[in-house]
């Protein structure tokens, strides 16, 4: 009886001494991304309180606290008249036609990566691979400076066609509205391509030989063993690549637009976030361009709600 | 164990610190009088400057000056430099310190703000024995006024002048006018210009033989720019002040107070001018990297007499009127377009709106004064006169007194009329031009009289230069100018010019919502200015001008407009009164 009642205390004892121990380690692991939860707290939420910009009439250098309040003013102004909306459709537009281009052209790298791996030549290869890598380390200030050294009125390509006479008045390449978002696009491969492929060449380096070998026993030539055995694998990288660039729709960046906009191309290329740094920073209306700004958030989580319900409808299960 | 655990709550407090380390933030508005004592050190002084084109620590002759008086070195911060724009002030406003020495405008409520804001000080408590400060006692109670202040001297308003208000504050030139290359006019004949149109025609005269002259070099008659572009195209408003118009918003106003233009209008002086662009681009006149290039590639182009016209004297003229050139009959001097009227600004009593003042973080206040106090003495104008504006540098080095009068040095005439030189080893070094006071700020008119010389501050009107500087150049201009001796001479004679009094107007503060509507409106007409510059033909021109129209009006245009419009008749109320004050003195 006694022994009993010791067993049962005892294992009481051990329970506690697990259940404590298990306690400690769910701080220590807890500990563990208190940091990274810090980060996005300080990244992902702290900045929200900025969104109290979009309420004052905030003019620097007077400080927020000596502004005045002026409610929804800025919003009201968003959408007072049929110009100004006219405006903020056309940059969403903008926003969404080139971030549309860029997601239907992501299976370009894919192509790339199996063409760079079907290349046997290793040297020749490599020069390729790093040529086509290199321009993502370019930032975009260098890369306007090469297109404006090669493109503009007076740049290599309008006088190499003047000097074989091929045509008489310089063409504009860079200040014409003409095909924006196409030239848009263009650099965007240019520079992106060959980065682009690395995660894809990763991945076909992981596909099971075995598989080749396989496939090359059946009879199976080249291409085919291309279309059915390494698209196939990619698939899965393909996919989540592509759900990150879709969640990356809205910031599909501005330093790219920035540094080509001008005067003739301005309508056509200015996104959201380049047109809240023109209303915010070139024409000094801090506060509207914070308002404009939360569009984007808005915009995006309504963006997200679609995609959960097309997910519901089609998988039956949400994403989030 | 233990060891992971310590690790792990290290790189926790680490990251945390990271994190926070980047929020710092030092906010202390302290107001400290004038109890500091200074320490006699030599003090590294941060001049926040709109008016500088150059960035960084001041060099050369000038910077040697201050240093040797004051034991001041300058670190010039300015935004032309850095792009443009009001960002930087914002950024360094809202940080709390803007600079030691502050140079910038007062409209627009700024002068209001920074008072407010407690960024800049008041002078008073250093001002005993500050006499050249004390004597434009005028323009710093008028800058106190702008300022929302019943007390208080919060910075000196420059350009004041102790000349009428009525007559022009330039010296031999205007700021504006229709300058062309003389040497390809004289060569096609001297046609007569009635008015734009057969400029345009004229250029066109002159570009061909220009072109025939010199085959492989790309020559035009237009190049455009497009860094000052702000509530318009800033190369279209040029062409108005040929009329006698300047700009005030989006509104033109006429130095008279006779007209007052919106600039969209249809056949407004604005519109006419981009039509003038226009037919010069369709006539194959105009430059076609003007969209994309900058002031200074354009200055180069001048420099190489690729350019036949000119805006402004300070352009054409600074850039191609090298003594070389003129002896050789080249250069650019004004047209003798028929039906000008150009715009002249008349000497500004009170200053303008651009004012220097302190820092309120700044150390060693009464040093500061005292150099501020210098810059308004004969010796500081002369030596610090903007970069354009012609002061005759440091007496002694660049000039001296011969019998009573002032007379170029050696050293002056060859950095002033031949084309530069390097100051001597005892001033400093480098070349004079490199050393000047990269402050560009003009603390008195430089056409004022030196009262210790009793000749004007700018060289440019010494009896001595003036007869030193006819070259073959000048000449020919004047026997085709009905014997004319300068440009100004011969605006007055023929009442081609427009004297807009000196009033010191400030344009008050405007509602955010207006500066905002503003902001997205300029940006609209400034681009479709350009494009309509392009426009590949008349019909083309024409429906972009209606589509800006509906454009802008659609922006509530006419709110912005109603601002600009009271505004240009209140400045005009303002130099209506300073004439009539001057003329009761």
């Amino acid at each position: 009886m006694q022994e009993a009642l010791n067993d049962t205390q005892d294992l009481k004892k051990q329970k506690k001494e697990k259940q404590r121990a298990k306690n400690r380690r769910g701080i220590r692991l807890f500990l563990l991304i208190v940091p990274f939860l810090i980060l996005v707290l300080l990244f992902s939420y702290y900045p929200l309180f900025g969104w109290v910009y979009a309420f004052f009439d905030y003019q620097p250098p007077i400080p927020l606290r000596d502004s005045q309040f002026v409610g929804l003013k800025w919003f009201a102004m968003m959408v007072q008249n049929k110009t100004q909306l006219h405006q903020i459709g056309q940059v969403l537009a903008n926003t969404f036609a080139m971030s549309f281009l860029n997601i239907l052209t992501s299976f370009l790298p894919v192509l790339f990566a199996i063409g760079l791996n079907e290349i046997r030549n290793k040297h020749f290869k490599n020069v390729i691979q790093t040529l086509t890598t290199l321009p993502n380390f370019i930032s975009w200030v260098l890369v306007y400076s090469i297109a404006f050294a090669m493109f503009s009125s007076s740049g290599m390509v309008n006088t190499l066609l003047q000097n074989v006479h091929w045509i008489a008045e310089p063409i504009k390449w860079l200040d014409s509205d003409a095909h924006t978002w196409l030239k848009m696009l263009l650099w965007n491969l240019w520079k992106g391509l060959g980065w682009g492929s690395i995660m894809y060449l990763a991945a076909i380096s992981g596909i099971d030989p075995e598989l080749y070998e396989a496939g090359r026993v059946d009879g199976a030539n080249r291409l085919q063993l291309i279309r059915h055995i390494t698209i196939p694998a990619l698939m899965p990288t393909y996919f989540v690549m592509l759900m990150l660039a879709i969640s990356n729709f809205l910031s599909n960046g501005m330093d790219q637009y920035f540094v080509f906009q001008n005067a003739f191309n301005l309508k056509h290329i200015q996104v959201l976030d380049l047109y809240v740094y023109n209303v915010g920073m070139g024409n000094n209306s801090l506060s509207l361009a914070t308002a404009l700004s939360m569009l984007k958030s808005l915009v995006s989580v309504v963006l997200l709600y679609v995609v959960n319900l097309v997910s519901k409808k089609t998988r039956g299960a949400s994403i989030i | 164990m233990k060891k992971s655990k310590i690790a792990l709550l290290a790189t926790a407090a680490a990251a945390i610190a990271l994190i926070l380390g980047g929020c710092g933030k030092s906010s202390e508005t302290s107001n400290k009088t004038a109890a500091e004592k200074d320490d006699g050190k030599l003090m590294k002084v941060t001049v926040y400057d709109d008016l500088a084109n150059y960035q960084g620590n001041a060099k050369g002759w000038f910077a040697k000056m201050v240093k040797d008086k004051f034991n001041i070195e300058m670190n010039i911060v300015a935004p032309n430099v850095a792009g443009g724009g009001s960002t930087l002030f914002d950024t360094r406003s809202a940080a709390g310190n803007l600079g030691d020495i502050i140079i910038t405008g007062s409209g627009n409520g700024r002068a209001k703000k920074l008072v407010k804001a407690g960024l800049i000080s008041d002078m008073t408590p250093y001002l005993k024995g500050m006499k050249y400060i004390k004597q434009y006692s005028g323009a710093t109670d008028a800058l106190q006024k702008v300022a929302g202040q019943t007390s208080g001297v919060w910075g000196v308003p420059s350009s004041v002048s102790a000349s009428s208000p009525t007559s022009a504050s330039e010296g031999t030139e205007p700021t504006f006018g229709p300058y062309i290359r003389w040497d390809y006019y004289k060569k096609i004949g001297y046609p007569e210009i009635n008015n734009m149109d057969d400029m345009v025609s004229v250029l066109k005269d002159m570009q061909a033989e220009a072109r025939k002259e010199n085959p492989g070099k790309k020559i035009y008659a237009l190049s455009l720019f497009k860094d000052w572009d702000g509530n318009m195209m800033n190369n279209a408003k040029q062409p108005t002040c040929f009329y006698g118009y300047d700009e005030l918003g989006f509104v033109l106003a006429k130095a008279n107070g006779d007209d007052y233009q919106d600039i969209t209008q249809t056949n407004g002086q604005y519109v006419k001018a981009l039509r003038f662009f226009n037919k010069a681009e369709q006539a194959g006149l105009v430059d076609p990297e003007s969209s994309t290039q900058n002031y200074d590639t354009m200055y180069a182009k001048y420099q190489e007499g690729n350019v036949l016209f000119s805006f402004w004297p300070w352009l054409g003229q600074a850039a191609f009127n090298t003594t070389e050139n003129k002896e050789a009959g080249k250069g650019f001097m004004i047209a003798p377009l028929k039906n000008m009227k150009i715009f002249s600004y008349g000497n500004t009593t009170n200053g303008t709106q651009t004012f220097i003042a302190i820092g309120s973080k700044a150390k060693n206040k009464q040093r500061l004064v005292k150099f501020i106090n210098w810059l308004y003495s004969p010796e500081g104008v002369a030596a610090a006169g903007a970069q354009t504006g012609g002061t005759s540098g440091p007496e002694g080095l660049t000039w001296k007194m011969k019998d009573g009068e002032p007379v170029l040095t050696d050293f002056g005439k060859k950095v002033f009329l031949e084309g530069g030189a390097n100051v001597p080893a005892k001033w400093g070094s480098g070349k004079y031009t490199d050393g000047v006071s990269q402050l560009n700020y003009p603390a008195v008119a430089p056409n004022d009289i030196n009262p210790e010389t009793k000749y004007s501050y700018s060289y440019t009107l010494w009896p001595s230069v003036l007869k030193a500087t006819k070259t073959a150049l000048d000449t020919d201009w004047s026997d085709h100018m009905g014997g004319a001796t300068t440009t100004m001479d011969y605006l007055k004679k023929n009442k081609k010019i427009l004297v807009a009094p000196g009033a010191s107007y400030v344009t008050p503060e405007e509602s955010s919502e207006i500066s905002s509507l503003r902001g997205q409106i300029k940006t609209q007409i400034v681009n479709e200015s350009w494009k309509m510059v392009f426009a590949k033909n008349d019909s083309e021109f024409d429906s972009m001008l209606t589509s800006m129209q509906k454009t802008v009006k659609g922006l509530d245009y006419a709110s912005v407009l109603k601002v600009d419009m009271k505004n240009a008749k209140d400045q005009n109320k303002e130099r209506v009164a300073i004439k009539k004050e001057y003329a009761n003195k």
